[in-house]
Parts: structure tokens; C-alpha cells; sequence
């Protein structure tokens, strides 16, 4: 089914990565050696038929423009709306700076306003998943619900892991009857995934509302204070999911797609990933070239011994180097006798003859981009 | 109106019948090659990265495919508001309604849509050639001569000329005579098929060669040797470097080797000169646990399990445990199966080769699949057809679809 009656709007992540995130926007890393984490949430919009779709940015906006420019790959280059990039309006803010998800909201009130369509999906845009947009916003109508929050069950997860992530008390029928940011002490299993259906004039009376008191959180000062007013229901997503909020997940989750199972449940060939084409020629493995367990992507050229790794576009690899258990992103040059173990290189990293790299599982080594060793 | 300087005009019409299953359902210049590119790809990459971006791509033979894929030009950075690409099918017209007879039929039979551009110079290309090469360098030339016609030519080995349309040149490079596959060549400057004219001489010709009924309206045959005879200033343009008429499956298996040769002979990862071709939207490849690559080139979308040697594998494979792949090209969206083994083997889309088959691995006496076209002991599978497991396919088989 073609949703023409929903938008999308995707509010940006001020989750920080360092050194990853110096140059770009949480939502624009490189992820699965083609994609940024953005083209996941996009694709799954433009796969559900949305052609109207907001990108709230916050600071570091111009890796996210460039990558966007005007929509093409996820066919969102259209006569009536599209796709747009929101640069922060800090005069529409309360305090004149974003602190919080309400004011990037409010900043783009305009945008919101003028938007035709009945339905919002709200997402935050540092997740990966590929989910059928269409079926949730349907179920939402069917169910009749105010707000319906999409979340994952993470049965069996460590303490640690489920207080990165806002947990919802479920009720009957999924209703959502409490909801906990990143609490210390997790009461519940059920982690929302920062996904939100709503009709957009009660997604626009929130943010008036909480804007004219001076709120800030979404969550914290919208949806928490009105649980007994709202028919606030939940809706499980039981396919892959997780947000990319600091460096361990960043490399949990990239090394997640050399799992098959992981593969295809995010590459649904029902609902392809999109992302800004590079044309490329095909990756050239050479004579000597030992690969295995590893994704690739096109314009790499490898000489050398690649285990376990995630390359980006056009990286090289010379003879004799040994790059295991890593993340390469583009361009980057790693050559002849040089010895990499768990390292996250960002873009154009150039590492000399005979060096030698080891990070930790626990404690990755990341550099940051055009760094030369 | 806007006036373009140059407007190419791309011949993409041929069936490319000796390149047998392979052009059962496609015009040769849709054929995959090179591992995520269509033949077309590169005279359209060409086209744009030379500065010409109002391309009609003339098609007949089997065009569905070919026009899904050029769509509106976007790939190819040709979807411009003023130009850009152009499928330009035979149609009906109020007076005549033909399929496009010759090569110089075809344009003539399109000079309405060049005349929207009121174009200085015409460039005519062939949609079945693998070269990279900068038009703008040749049409620099075309108008410092000053000449009617500039053709485009490379010298061959002298013992191939015979096969070639053979340019005969002074020392300025002006064209004194034009031979069509010459028993005793006087040159071995062969016509590569590319030509620039002045427009309002091309219209001319053009008008003249349909009012013949004697003309075959080919442009080797008929147009380039009438403008020669008629003392027309004709000039040849020298290029030096790869490109291949894959009109064969031996020529087309050949040209993809090409590519993985150390250093390869013709090369496309140059970003400067980036062949486009439209995307498939599909993950990076994975190499699997098990699995080993050498010499060959491995695209998005693929799934390698087994041992991949001098080969190019394009988007969408999956290879399976226990197989090994050597010398051989595979299309998109083929399946391997497991314990498979393949040699010298070419294997067309969607193909299927079941568990346990051998293919190109043996030559046979009588061998039911031996194919005339399948020459030099290659393989040819259908795009779409199924390999049952366990079979044998001798080399020199063509396999074509149920």
C-alpha cells in the first residue's frame, strides 16, 4: 500500500561519536560499507510510499546535504513535496538553541505546517531496521490510537544494554502505560525504538504546547505527562533493530552484517536500501588476495589478507597487509605489511608500509578521517 | 531555442546475432559486461564526460530492455531539461512508416528530432563498442580541419585488416580512399565506426542517399565512399588505445578477461573517466568463511562461498560451498549451487547451475549442446536457464533457456 497520506519526519541524532562524528552528523556515518545510518530510515519512508519527508538537522548538517542532495536515490526528487533538509531555525526555538527534540520540531514548524498529509511518522535518525512503514501506519489507523510507539523486545539483554534505550510498561493490547528514558534500573524488556505515528495536528498541538511552556523532551515532557489523556499503544517490530549511540554499538552492529540471518532481514529485496550512488567499478581482488567473512563494496582493490572486515567504497589493500576484525571506510589506503586488528578507520586513513594497529573487541581503535600513520 | 553545438546520435539497433542466447531477448547493446555495465554504458559515459549531453539512442531490434534501462536518462547524468537522452524508436509518420533500413536510414529517418537542436555537428556512434574515448578532442579536430566528415580510426594488426574498413590516408591524415574489408589493405587504419559531420553536409547526404533507390543507406557502404567521391574534405582522427567490437561470445568472454588481466588491458576504475551504468540497489558483496577470490573482479549484491580464479562476477551472484569458478563471466542474478564447477564458461542472467554440475569442464565427441557460435571450447548458458545437479555440459555447449 502507498501511504500519500502520511509524512515522514526524521529528527537527527546528537548522539556523538568520537572521532567519527567530528566531521558529520550521527546520522550520516558510513554504516554496512555503502549506506549512511540515514538511508535506512529513508528507504523504509520512500518504500512505504511517503513523498514528503522532513530532515531535522541540528549543527554539522553539510555531510547530511551532500549525501541528500535532492533525493534521487530514494526517487523523493519530486514535483509536490519531496524530500527536505531542515537547517536548525534557532529564532523559532524557545531559548535560541536546540536542547532537546522539541525545539528541533518547533524549529520546523513551517515545514510541518504547510504539509498536506493526515499522518506523521516521527523517527529519530541514528536506528537501523528495515520495517514496513505502510503496515504500521495502518495498524495505528486500524487501532484507532493516538500515538503509536514502535518498539523492540530485547528479552534476555543485560542490564547495560537495555538502559541505553527508552523502555515502555506495556498494558493490555499493547497500550503503553509508562515510559522510562535510559533508566538505570530497567523495569521492562520492551525498548522503544524512537519511532512515532501520529496524526500531524496532534503532533503540532505537543510541540505548540510544550514549546509555549518551555519544554524540551518529546518523551519525557509530552508523552509521559499525558499518558492517561492519550490511547498511547505500542507496536512490536520484531525484525533487527538498534540505534548507533556510541562507538562499541557502531561496531557491534557493523559487524553485525556478516551475520546472514542480520543481512537479510535489513536487505529485504521487498524493500530495497538506497542510498547516493558512487559509481564505482566492481572491487578487483588480486593474485595473491585471501578474503573471507567480510562485506565489501564496489572500488576496493585487495592485494592482501582481509578477515572479518567491513570495507567501504574504493578502499586498497596491498600485498602482504593483514586487516582483521575491522571497520574501513572509504577511500582509505592500507599498504603493503601493514598489520590492522579491530580498528575503525574513517574516510581516506593512509597507513604506511610495516605499521601495525591493534584495538581491542571491547575497546576498538578509531581514527579519524584523512588521518595518515 | 537553445542550439546544441554537437548532438550524438547512438546506433543501438543490432540484434548481434552472433552472440547467439545471449541476444535472444535483449539488442546487443543491453548485453551485460564487465561486471556491472551494459555495452551501452560506455559510448553514453563517454558521451557525457566528453561535454555532450543530448544523446538519441537509436533502437529496433528487441528495444523493450534497452529502453527500461536508458528510462530518462538519470544514470548518465542525461536527464537534463534541454537535451539529455533520447530513445528514439521507427515510428508511423502521415507519408512513410518503416523499420529503419540502414545505418544512415536510421538517422535520416530522425533529422526532425535534429533539427530541435539545431546542431552544428552530429556525432554517430555505434552502441556495441567497449572503449573509453573523448569525443570533445575528436569534434576540437573535426572543426579545426574544418572537414565535411572526421572518422575515427586505429590502426590494427595488418594481418587482421582484411576484416576491417580500411581508411587510406595522406600525411595530414585527410582520408583519400575508404575500402570495405580490403583483400590486399594499402592501410591498416580501420574505421572504429565514429563519426562527426557537419550537419548541414550530413543532411545533405543523408537526403541525397534516401531519393537512391540503388543505396543500401549504410553509412560505410554507401554515405562515407558518395561524400569521398564527390571530393568532400574527409579527415581521420587517430585514436590510440582499447577497443573492442565484443561481437562474438568468443570476443565478448575475451574483452571481459581483458579487464582482469595483471595490469589489466583495458582499465574502468579510473574515477576520473567513471563509466555510469544504472544501479540495482544491492548490499555490498560477502566473501563467506571458506571462501578464496584471485584475479577476478566481484560486484554488489553477491553471495561467495567458493573459490572464485580469474573471473568477473556481477551484481546479485551467489556462489555455493565447495565450487570453484575459473575463467568464466558470470551475470547478474545467477545462482551456483554447491560443489559446482565451472571453466571458461559464459553464463547469462538468472541463470541457474544446480549442485554437482560440471560446466566447460570436458570436451565430448557428440555433444548435444555443441554450438557453431561457442567457439575456442567456450560456454555459453542462457540467461534463465537451469543446469540440472549432477549434469555434465561439455565444453562448446550453448545451453539455452526451456
Amino acid at each position: 500500500m502507498r501511504r500519500r497520506d502520511t509524512m515522514g519526519i526524521i529528527l537527527t541524532s546528537e548522539d556523538r561519536i568520537p572521532p567519527i562524528t567530528d566531521i558529520r552528523a550521527n546520522s550520516a556515518l558510513p554504516i554496512a560499507g555503502r549506506y549512511r545510518i540515514i538511508d535506512f530510515v529513508l528507504s523504509n519512508m520512500a518504500n512505504a510510499g511517503i513523498t514528503n519527508i522532513g530532515v531535522a538537522t541540528e549543527t554539522n548538517y553539510s555531510s547530511l546535504m551532500d549525501h541528500i542532495k535532492s533525493g534521487k536515490p530514494w526517487d523523493l526528487d519530486r514535483k509536490n513535496w519531496g524530500l527536505n533538509v531542515l537547517p536548525p531555525n534557532l529564532e523559532k526555538m524557545t531559548y535560541g538553541t536546540i536542547k532537546g527534540n522539541i525545539d528541533m520540531l518547533a524549529g520546523i514548524s513551517d515545514f510541518i505546517h504547510r504539509s498536506g498529509q493526515t499522518y506523521v511518522i516521527l523517527s529519530l535518525g541514528n536506528s537501523i531496521y528495515n520495517i514496513d512503514f505502510a503496515e504500521a501506519v495502518e495498524h495505528h489507523v486500524q487501532n484507532q490510537a493516538d500515538i503509536t510507539v514502535l518498539y523492540h523486545d530485547m528479552k534476555g539483554a543485560e542490564e547495560t544494554e537495555l538502559s541505553r534505550f527508552t523502555l515502555l510498561e506495556l498494558g493490555e493490547d499493547n497500550r503503553v502505560l509508562d515510559m522510562e528514558v535510559q533508566p538505570y534500573y530497567p523495569k521492562s524488556t520492551a525498548a522503544s525504538m524512537d519511532v512515532y505515528i501520529l496524526e500531524k495536528a496532534l503532533l503540532e498541538s505537543i510541540v505548540d504546547e510544550c514549546s509555549a511552556r518551555g519544554d524540551r523532551d518529546f518523551v519525557k515532557d509530552a508523552l509521559i505527562k499525558k499518558m492517561g489523556g492519550m490511547r498511547i499503544f505500542a507496536l512490536e517490530h520484531k525484525g533487527y533493530t538498534d540505534k548507533i549511540d556510541s562507538l562499541k554499538s557502531y561496531y557491534k552492529n557493523s559487524m553485525g552484517f556478516l551475520d546472514a540471518d542480520m543481512r537479510k532481514d535489513l536487505f529485504n529485496p521487498e524493500r530495497p536500501i538506497y542510498t547516493k550512488t558512487k559509481d564505482q567499478s566492481p572491487t578487483k581482488y588480486g593474485a595473491e588476495a585471501e578474503v573471507e567473512n567480510s562485506f565489501i563494496s564496489d572500488g576496493c582493490t585487495i592485494e592482501g589478507t582481509v578477515i572479518n572486515c567491513i570495507l567501504s567504497r574504493g578502499v586498497k589493500i596491498a600485498k602482504g597487509a593483514v586487516v582483521k576484525n575491522s571497520i574501513i571506510m572509504q577511500d582509505s589506503v592500507i599498504e603493503e605489511g601493514v598489520d590492522l586488528d579491530h580498528v575503525v578507520f574513517d574516510k581516506e586513513v593512509y597507513i604506511t608500509k610495516g605499521r601495525k594497529l591493534i584495538g581491542q573487541d571491547s575497546y576498538p581503535l578509531a581514527i579519524s578521517k584523512g588521518t595518515k600513520i | 531555442m537553445v542550439s546544441k553545438d554537437c548532438v550524438a546520435m547512438i546506433l543501438a539497433g543490432g540484434q548481434g546475432s552472433r552472440l547467439g542466447a545471449l541476444t535472444k531477448n535483449v539488442a546487443k547493446p543491453a548485453v551485460p559486461f564487465g561486471g556491472k555495465y551494459r555495452i551501452i554504458d560506455f559510448p553514453l559515459s563517454n558521451c557525457v564526460h566528453s561535454g555532450i549531453d543530448t544523446v538519441g539512442v537509436l533502437t529496433q531490434y528487441q528495444p523493450l530492455e534497452l529502453n527500461t534501462y536508458i528510462g530518462n536518462g538519470n544514470p548518465w547524468d542525461l536527464d537534463r531539461s534541454h537535451g539529455g537522452a533520447y530513445v528514439l524508436p521507427p515510428y508511423q509518420s502521415a507519408k512513410t512508416g518503416e523499420w529503419y533500413k540502414g545505418t544512415a536510414n536510421a538517422i535520416y529517418q530522425n533529422i526532425s528530432f535534429l533539427e530541435g537542436f539545431n546542431p552544428n555537428h552530429v556525432l554517430i556512434l555505434s552502441g556495441d563498442h567497449i572503449y573509453k574515448m573523448h569525443y570533445g578532442e575528436m569534434l576540437k579536430a573535426h572543426k579545426e580541419t574544418g572537414a565535411a566528415a572526421t572518422i575515427a580510426v586505429m590502426p590494427v594488426p595488418w594481418e587482421e585488416a582484411s576484416r576491417f574498413g580500411i581508411m587510406n590516408v595522406d600525411e595530414d591524415g585527410t582520408i583519400v580512399e575508404f575500402e570495405e574489408k580490403p583483400k590486399e589493405p594499402k592501410s591498416n587504419l580501420a574505421s572504429m565506426g565514429i563519426y562527426i559531420f557537419s550537419y548541414d553536409a550530413l543532411k545533405r547526404y543523408l537526403t541525397d542517399d534516401e531519393h537512391d533507390p540503388n543505396s543500401d543507406n549504410d553509412f560505410g557502404k554507401n554515405i562515407i565512399p558518395k561524400m569521398l567521391k564527390n571530393g568532400e574534405k574527409m579527415v581521420s582522427y587517430r585514436f590510440e588505445g582499447y577497443w573492442k567490437d565484443v561481437g562474438t561470445i568468443q570476443s565478448l568472454w575475451e574483452a571481459n578477461m581483458d579487464l582482469i588481466a595483471d595490469p589489466p588491458l583495458f582499465d574502468i576504475s579510473d574515477r576520473r573517466w567513471s563509466i555510469y551504468s544504472r544501479n540495482m540497489a544491492l548490499a555490498p558483496h560477502y566473501v563467506g568463511k571458506g571462501a578464496k577470490i584471485i584475479n577476478s573482479t566481484v560486484t554488489e549484491g553477491c553471495t561467495i562461498c567458493g573459490e572464485v580464479n580469474h573471473s568477473v562476477i556481477f551484481g546479485g551472484v551467489t556462489i555455493g560451498e565447495g565450487s570453484s569458478v575459473k575463467d568464466s563471466v558470470i551475470m547478474p542474478g545467477a545462482t551456483i549451487g554447491k560443489n559446482v564447477k565451472i571453466e571458461k564458461t559464459v553464463i547469462g542472467s538468472n541463470a541457474v547451475v544446480e549442485d554437482g554440475a560440471q560446466v566447460g569442464t570436458v570436451e565430448k565427441e557428440d555433444n548435444k549442446y555443441a554450438s557453431a557460435m561457442c567457439t575456442h571450447g567456450i560456454v555459453l548458458l542462457e540467461g534463465g536457464s537451469v543446469v540440472s545437479a549432477n549434469a555434465e555440459i561439455p565444453k562448446g555447449s550453448m545451453v539455452t533457456a526451456e
